[in-house]
């Protein structure tokens, strides 16, 4: 059960930060706040999906 | 050039409050010292060590909370008037940050300074050379791995949120890059320290240190309350001094952030 639920946290983070991901990109126009939105989107992306916090 | 010294200028009267109140407040932690007056000397000096290093971390939220007041002073109109063409981002933010870091500087000595004095009141002689240490190469040592890493992250945080300004969303780039840093900043003090000491240490405090650190007793109390403070000496006790490579690898870091923040506002208010 917690485990399935820390799974679900997870995924439901996930869907965050590729929907802020979008968001960072469609919501300016400056090419360098995207890729550093992108950048961070994905570092953070990454950390959840591999789960090393480390 | 002309327009640099313009923007430092206008920096100054923007932010000269905010410095003088910061420096201003140096007398009150003077005051502070001076109201320790617990008998035993080594608790003194923790007391006093501890009434410092509070003063350098609301210095240095202060001095973030200075920097970081990104308003639109470009579309107010005011350098149209100081200047003849309008100034690039790089300037403009480089002026700031440049304002901000001589203020740290000035308060930096003075800590150095209130650090000495509390040093002596213990019992501490300081050679000359440990004096200029103490005063100057350590206050410079930090603002290159603290509080210039920690001003253009500020930086580049206030000039990132404000590039989506216009959609309304300045809280998701705020709240993306804080969580997102402390994992940037775990890698980069990794690969920081697999580079210690690849080029020689500096010897800070060096007749203080041989000293205190010949004294067995001293030795035991030190690695038994600062484990850390290990890694500034080799297997045989020698002192090989502060890695300069943290020093050099941060300063870039705070360029590399500076150099990101001013392209984001060439692009964002061109």
């Amino acid at each position: 059960m917690t485990q399935a639920f820390l799974i679900f946290i997870r995924v439901v983070a996930v869907g965050l930060f590729l929907y802020w991901a979008y968001r960072l990109w469609r919501g300016t126009h400056s090419w360098t706040s995207r890729l550093l939105g992108l950048g961070f989107s994905a570092l953070l992306i990454w950390k959840i999906a591999s789960g090393n916090w480390m | 050039m002309r327009s640099f010294a313009t923007l430092l200028w206008l920096e100054y009267r923007r932010s000269r409050t905010w410095a003088a109140a910061l420096l201003g407040s140096l007398f009150f932690w003077w005051w502070g010292l001076h109201q320790v007056r617990v008998v035993e000397v080594g608790e003194q000096l923790g007391i006093r060590a501890g009434l410092l290093a509070m003063a350098s971390i609301v210095a240095i939220i202060i001095l973030a909370i200075m920097i970081g007041r990104i308003r639109g002073e470009t579309r107010g109109g005011q350098f149209q008037v100081l200047l003849l063409s309008p100034p690039s981002g790089y300037s403009h933010l480089l002026a700031r940050f440049t304002f901000a870091m001589a203020v740290a500087f000035i308060y930096a000595v003075c800590i150095g300074a209130l650090a000495a004095w509390t040093g002596s009141q213990a019992g501490v002689i300081f050679a000359a050379r440990s004096l200029v240490d103490m005063m100057l190469r350590l206050p410079i040592y930090v603002l290159g791995i603290l509080v210039a890493p920690i001003l253009a992250w500020t930086i580049l945080l206030m000039v990132f949120s404000g590039a989506y300004r216009v959609s309304s969303l300045n809280w998701v780039p705020g709240t993306v890059m804080v969580l997102a840093t402390p994992f940037v900043l775990r890698h980069l003090m990794e690969w920081t320290i697999r580079a210690f000491y690849t080029l020689p240490g500096w010897r800070f405090l060096n007749q203080f240190a041989l000293a205190l650190f010949h004294d067995a007793n001293t030795d035991i109390e030190m690695y038994g309350e600062i484990p850390d403070v290990q890694f500034l000496f080799t297997a045989s006790d020698q002192y090989i001094g502060f890695p300069q490579e943290m020093f050099w690898i941060f300063l870039l870091a705070a360029a590399v952030m500076l150099a990101l923040a001013g392209r984001i506002w060439q692009e964002v208010e061109a």
